[in-house]
């Protein structure tokens, strides 16, 4: 299991937020989602085996940017 | 370049990337906000000339294309990403709320591009005007959030950016990235620490409120411990790096204020459920609403207004910005007064909890037992039975046994054999060839050692909340110690206020009942839980449950299975060391009113989360009824829109007024 902190551009609106987490959800191997909209931050529970990019692609798919992962 | 000065450039870049993110909102929001109004404003006299006092500035068909043209820019070009972003989620259905904004503008506008067939009526001044005031909302909201987030924001900002270190005897200043565990910081007065470590040259006080709450600038000399971003005040401090980056105090609270921003708290669940349907359910009840307009009154462009009156009111962020807003303005609060809020459901449940449990040691006392008397009985004197004590207690680590070594001139030591420690009892060992027991009343009736002789001088100090530590040689008591652990200065005070409040106040202690009763009513609490082994302090924690909720207070290291099975979890901070992993809210100062200030703080941020829950479903369930039966022009629902969010926003950053 890893913990990834996103950065996200774009997420304005509660909405988004849900929306951002739908999408994740999605991801097969994430376990623990929280979007805060007041930070414009994710936190994704995942294990090892889930990429980056897979995480990422999830995000656009909501019509937002990852800016950064750490 | 380098590997390595990347590497510092990369990390300065995240340093300055946190805030300005909210800024360069702002910003891009006010030039569009200004772009829209100056076009707009136009399109508003050019309609409302027309609309009010019917006087034509332009003449009729001419006056459209003018508002056509007028109104283009500030749709699709300064609602561009609005625009996009709406559409992108009608394709994908992820729909958001630009979806509605989106749907309803655009085709307001084609309305106007149709009404030259005579058929329909033209909306695309409204569009226009929908886009603009929307834009301002978004403006106004993102002034607002960025003021319900500042006290985080400054938390953000509040490490070090540079440290001067000691290099071979010179001084060097080097950017806090590069610092390392080891190095040698030198502090100037009014210099902000730059990171964790501990003093080994000079004497100040340090301002410490940035990270504790304390207000109170502290003392510091060699051996202290000093916290990186507090600001040295009057003498130069050399300081030995000892904890740097991720590791630090300050790196702990940022990362528990962050990570209780995603934390979801129970209350908000129908909220969000609401919110994650609230526009596809939107959108169907637009394009029904517009229908049902049609059939029933043949009139095209008033169902068509209705519809777009839908879609532009309904507003699922007031409902999903009533909770996270609030909670933001009650965390950065307790961030300034050092308490960190954990988990936001703590929230929500400290409002049902009707026990406070204390845990004595360390929270409600300093946790620095003194030696306070001696008593000895035959001839042994005092100085004997001390040095005899602390020659057995040296092997312990039980703060009692520090105490009483601290206290004893441990030149002349005694050589100890077979030492066994009685876990919550006491210690036995051999000095030659006696047999020594060191312990409490429980253990002598163990060993079957007759306490007369000393039991009214150990009743009296226990009548006074000393602990007291019996001596026995070979089964033949020979003295008592007694020990006392000073009340924190506040821990009256805060006592005081939880009972005038109305809780029950518990105090969970090792002690025998005599101590513990005699501490309690020094400091006003009403029940004590005596003779508790420490591993047992979860069980009686679980056993209070039965009748009513528990918060428990204590470190977050030894009393951490208490501390998960109460309801809220406080954890005391000591100071330099944080807690991370147990309590639901951690204290970063080690003071009693802290506690007091977590409940208050916990319970007025609830209060305000449920207020903000409340006007965002009155709004919605009003204003919803109201835009299909007709009664709102399009331009009045999205002012109503963007009032209800900022309203919830505004109505969060009000919790700053609660008395704390």
């Amino acid at each position: 299991m890893k913990k990834l902190k996103l950065s996200i551009e774009g997420m304005h609106c509660a909405s988004c937020a849900s929306n951002i987490e739908k999408s994740l959800k999605k991801v097969s191997g994430i376990k623990e989602i929280s979007v805060s909209l007041m930070l414009k931050k994710a936190t994704v529970e995942a294990e090892d085996y889930v990429s980056e990019e897979e995480i990422k692609k999830a995000v656009a798919r909501t019509g937002y940017k990852v800016s950064k992962i750490e | 370049m380098k590997e390595h000065e990347h590497h510092k450039m990369q990390n300065m870049k995240e340093h300055n990337h946190e805030s300005p993110v909210e800024d360069a909102e702002i910003i891009s929001w006010k030039r569009k906000l200004i772009w829209s109004w100056l076009l707009t404003i136009p399109i508003a006299i050019l309609m409302l000339s027309e609309r009010l006092f019917n006087f034509k500035i332009i003449e009729m068909p001419y006056s459209i294309i003018v508002i056509l043209v007028l109104g283009f820019p500030v749709i699709f070009i300064f609602g561009w990403d609005t625009i996009k972003s709406g559409i992108r989620g009608l394709f994908t259905l992820y729909f958001n709320m630009d979806s509605l904004i989106s749907l309803g503008t655009v085709i307001a506008y084609i309305t106007g591009i149709f009404s030259f067939t005579g058929f329909i009526q033209d909306y695309s001044g409204v569009a226009a005007m929908i886009m603009a005031f929307f834009t301002t909302g978004k403006y106004v909201e993102a002034k607002a959030r960025g003021k319900a987030s500042q006290e985080i924001r400054k938390l953000l900002e509040l490490g070090a950016k540079k440290s001067r270190i000691l290099v071979s005897n010179k001084e060097v200043e080097i950017p806090i990235e590069e610092l390392k565990i080891g190095d040698i910081m030198i502090i100037k007065p009014g210099e902000k620490i730059p990171t964790d470590g501990i003093v080994i040259r000079g004497e100040s006080s340090v301002d410490e409120s940035m990270v504790t709450g304390e207000s109170l600038p502290v003392d510091k000399s060699k051996g202290n411990n000093v916290i990186g971003a507090t600001i040295n005040q009057d003498g130069i401090l050399y300081v030995k790096a000892v904890k740097v980056g991720k590791d630090t105090f300050l790196a702990h609270i940022i990362e528990l204020v962050e990570e209780a921003q995603g934390t979801k708290i129970p209350i908000q669940r129908l909220a969000d459920k609401i919110t994650s349907v609230f526009v596809p359910i939107i959108l169907s009840l637009a394009v029904l609403t517009a229908l049902i307009w049609w059939l029933f009154t043949g009139d095209i462009s008033k169902a068509i207004g209705t519809g777009v009156a839908v879609l532009v009111i309904a507003c699922p962020c007031a409902l999903g910005l009533a909770t996270p807003t609030a909670l933001m303005v009650g965390s950065g609060m307790g961030a300034k007064r050092g308490i960190l809020i954990r988990k936001g459901e703590a929230i929500q449940t400290m409002k049902k909890v009707k026990y406070i449990v204390f845990d004595k040691t360390g929270t409600i006392t300093k946790g620095k037992p003194e030696v306070t008397d001696i008593k000895t009985i035959d001839k042994i004197s005092e100085k004997e039975l001390l040095l005899l004590s602390a020659s057995l207690e040296k092997l312990s680590e039980h703060p009692i046994a520090k105490s009483i070594v601290n206290k004893a001139d441990l030149k002349t030591c005694k050589k100890v054999t077979s030492f066994k420690i009685l876990r919550g009892r006491g210690i036995e060992g051999k000095i030659g060839a006696d047999h020594i027991v060191i312990g409490n009343q429980t253990l002598m009736n163990e060993k079957k050692i007759n306490l007369n002789k000393l039991i009214k001088d150990i009743e009296s100090f226990e009548g006074d909340g000393k602990t007291t530590m019996i001596v026995a040689k070979n089964n033949k008591v020979l003295g008592t110690i007694a020990v006392a652990d000073s009340l924190k200065e506040d821990s009256q005070e805060a006592i005081r206020r939880l009972n005038k409040a109305g809780y029950k106040t518990v105090m969970i202690t090792g002690d025998n009942e005599r101590t513990a009763k005699a501490i309690a009513r020094q400091v006003g609490i009403n029940e004590v839980i005596a003779n508790v082994l420490p591993e047992d302090k979860a069980k009686k924690v679980e056993e209070l449950q039965k009748y009513g909720m528990v918060t428990f207070i204590g470190d977050g290291i030894n009393d951490a299975p208490a501390l998960k099975q109460s309801n809220v979890g406080i954890a005391m901070g000591t100071g330099t060391d944080i807690a991370i992993e147990s309590g639901d809210i951690v204290l970063a100062r080690g003071s009693l009113i802290g506690v007091v200030q977590a409940i208050n703080l916990s319970k007025a941020t609830f209060r305000k989360i449920k207020q903000n829950l409340f006007w965002a479903f009155a709004y919605n369930v009003i204003a919803i009824p109201l835009a299909v039966g007709g009664f709102l022009h399009p331009v009045v629902a999205e002012i109503a829109m963007a009032l209800s969010s900022i309203t919830v926003i505004t109505n969060a950053n009000l919790l700053r007024r609660a008395k704390i």
